[in-house]
């Protein structure tokens, strides 16, 4: 169970930091920073730079990502923005529009 | 795909379920539906339809603070528009006008500042004290 769940039927506009894991069902706008993981559910829309350690995505992500550790966007995962990880997956499914930067 | 779907099922069927764990800040607004339970600290207005809980060492620091219920253990600041009860907890600390109709429940120990907008019926004998004169009494 995460530390910090956003729910499906919560809209966040503003700056959400967290030193522990972040699970987003509903809505953010702003930015997102977490020290632990990040995982956007499917449904979620994070209009937001995310930035922190492993990142989940199945839900809309419009913004900039940074992992300290990894990117996963999963099938219906939508992302339109710059990801920068060390690791990065993009399934079959999922749709993905910006610029990969791995840090080669 | 089948997964896709059938995680999203479990997504939804976790709708009211939100938290602000301890660890997290939140700086803006938060709007929405459902319970949400706050755990770390809040700078901005809330807007719920549905119960807030604030949960001890958590903290909301806002102008207006808007719910269907809300029961504190931690640290409340705003103007509570709550429709419902407003339940303050031992060791909680709420500063703020209690408005919306919401009645107001203080546990022993807890600490409040503010002014109660609580609408009720007095009892028959206050109403004529209150509205008579004291002459009148006599």
């Amino acid at each position: 169970m995460a530390s910090t769940v956003i729910g499906a039927g919560i809209t966040i506009d503003g700056e959400i930091t967290s030193d522990e894991d972040v699970v987003v069902q509903g809505t953010v706008r702003g930015k997102l920073t977490a020290r632990d993981g990040v995982t956007v559910e499917p449904g979620a829309v994070v209009e937001a730079d995310v930035s922190g350690g492993p990142l989940t995505v199945a839900g809309s992500i419009t913004g900039n990502i940074t992992s300290t550790d990894r990117v996963d966007l999963q099938p219906g995962a939508k992302v339109i923005g710059n990801v920068k990880a060390a690791r990065i997956t993009i399934s079959d499914g999922a749709q993905f529009k910006g610029n990969v930067d791995m840090d080669v | 795909m089948a997964q896709t779907r059938s995680s999203a099922r479990s997504g939804s069927s976790g709708a009211g379920e939100a938290r602000i764990g301890a660890g997290a800040r939140v700086r803006g607004r938060i709007a929405g539906d459902g319970a949400l339970t706050v755990e770390g600290h809040v700078e901005g207005d809330v807007a719920l339809r549905g119960e807030l809980t604030v949960a001890e060492g958590g903290e909301i620091h806002a102008d207006t603070i808007e719910a269907e219920a809300l029961v504190v253990s931690g640290v409340v600041e705003g103007e509570l528009r709550v429709s419902g009860v407003v339940r303050a907890m031992a060791g909680s600390r709420v500063r703020g006008n209690v408005t919306g109709g919401a009645s107001l429940a203080l546990d022993d120990g807890a600490q409040f500042a503010g002014r109660i907008d609580a609408e009720f019926d007095l009892p028959a004998e206050l109403l004529e004290s209150s509205g008579g004169s004291p002459g009148r009494r006599r």
